[in-house]
């Protein structure tokens, strides 16, 4: 299902650091700082999901997606935003669909912490 | 300006946080409603929130409901943060009050542009409610002010005769300059009997009638240089300077004789009445008009008690 979102970047870079401008001077790396609350905070989400899945709770899982959706487009996290949306807006968001959605939103993440981490570590230096 | 923020998810709450901060603005940061709610009732709450339409327990567009629902002088301007493509939320939050809305992902620079229209709005408030305390301060001086004026008048409006204060100043001067005199004066007080029963059977049309009729009354069986005075209501007082001997008791006589020949009278719908308490002062001593209208009411009470007990 994720093939329809092919056309989109893992991670759309210039939208990420255009929080630079957010920036206060002698205060701790901002991008730095809100890559390390999404990173931090995915893992949770997918969790609640993965809960709401199992436990046939749709309303927490349209939720658990809606919030994933709008961190990761916050970020320019631009195909974990598309999934989260689709599986927001599924018919049954507990069904298989949602089963193979979170699996594709998975193996998205571990290619988003990569390039995240990487992002992270130039920026540290 | 202090902005509020309640929003649940923790890197659009940071965004968020760090451009205002970054603007120079003060933030309070809540992650749910409840804590949103109890924000924006505490001591000096911030006048702008910017609220997340969903969030797990209260969402915005409850609060703004609740907050439209409030009476108050100093309404909370409310941005709500919607998710870009869904229409009908956006048109739920105006509805339910929201005064402007954003969409998520936020758009760093349309945020700006809101918080600017958002302070032209609050500005333009607090200086409509500046100009209505000023008007309604204008107000309260202007109601003294005439409050004073009344005060400082010496006549009463319905009647023309002197009014409390007009016949207290009086008296209490010729009180001063009588000891030089060998004379003595005659105070009566006097209350009219029945104006309740005017008033409430005839109107108040008729009460004020009879009020000016009595104050004729007086005025034709009294001299210019009497004290003649509505103390306010239904009593009335004359201070007579320099009563010769076993003048009051004619006076008196006169003022019943005039009474009952206006109650002669054809074309009244009313008869009047006065009970009458009448003293007679003595230049021998400094006397004050107080301890005199005193002794006056008292004799005139009496008089009132008798006629009752008829």
């Amino acid at each position: 299902m994720s093939l329809t979102h092919t056309e989109l970047a893992a991670v759309d870079l210039a939208v990420l650091t255009s929080y630079e401008e957010a920036q206060i001077e002698g205060e701790p790396d901002f991008v730095v700082e809100l890559i390390d609350l999404y990173l931090d905070e995915v893992p949770r989400l997918f969790d609640a999901l993965q809960t709401a899945i199992q436990d046939n709770d749709s309303t927490s899982a349209k939720r658990a997606a809606h919030s994933l959706r709008g961190s990761s487009a916050n970020l320019g996290v631009l195909q974990i935003a598309a999934i989260a949306d689709e599986l927001e807006h599924l018919d049954s968001p507990c069904g298989t669909s949602a089963v193979q959605l979170l699996q594709s939103l998975e193996n998205e993440f571990r290619r988003v912490k990569e390039i995240l981490s990487a992002e992270r570590q130039k920026r540290s230096r | 300006m202090k902005i509020l923020i309640a929003e649940d998810d923790p890197v659009s709450c940071r965004i968020l946080t760090a451009n205002l901060k970054k603007w120079g603005h003060d933030v309070v940061v809540t992650h749910n409603g409840n804590d949103a709610w109890r924000a924006l009732h505490a001591q000096g709450a911030p006048p702008l929130a910017i609220l997340d339409r969903v969030m797990p327990d209260v969402d915005g567009i409850e609060i703004c409901r609740q907050l439209r629902r409030e009476k108050t002088d100093t309404p909370v301007h409310v941005i709500l943060l919607t998710s870009l493509n869904r229409r009908e939320d956006l048109l739920e939050g105006l509805e339910a009050g929201a005064d402007d809305y954003l969409t998520k992902p936020l758009d760093t620079h349309e945020l700006r542009a809101r918080l600017q229209s958002a302070a032209r709005i609050l500005e333009l408030q607090e200086s409509l409610r500046q100009r209505v305390r000023e008007l309604e301060a204008a107000i309260a001086e202007r109601k003294l002010a005439e409050e004073a004026l009344r005060n400082l008048s010496l006549t009463d409006q319905l009647t023309g005769l002197y009014n409390y204060r007009g016949f207290l100043n009086l008296a209490e001067h010729h009180a001063k300059t009588s000891r030089r005199t060998q004379t003595r004066s005659l105070l009566i007080y006097a209350d009219m009997d029945g104006l309740k029963e005017i008033n409430d059977t005839l109107g108040h049309r008729a009460g004020s009638t009879a009020i000016s009729a009595v104050a004729e009354i007086l005025r034709r069986t009294f001299r210019d240089c009497d004290i003649i005075a509505r103390l306010g209501g239904d009593e009335f007082a004359v201070l007579v300077p320099n009563v010769k001997h076993a003048a009051s008791a004619t006076l008196l006589e006169r003022l019943k004789r005039n009474l009952r020949s206006y109650n002669e009278e054809a074309g009244h719908e009313f008869t009047v009445a006065l009970s009458i308490g009448a003293v007679e002062i003595d230049h021998e001593e400094a006397w004050h008009i107080e301890d005199q209208m005193a002794r006056a009411d008292e004799v005139m009470y009496r008089e009132k008690r008798k006629k009752k007990g008829k």
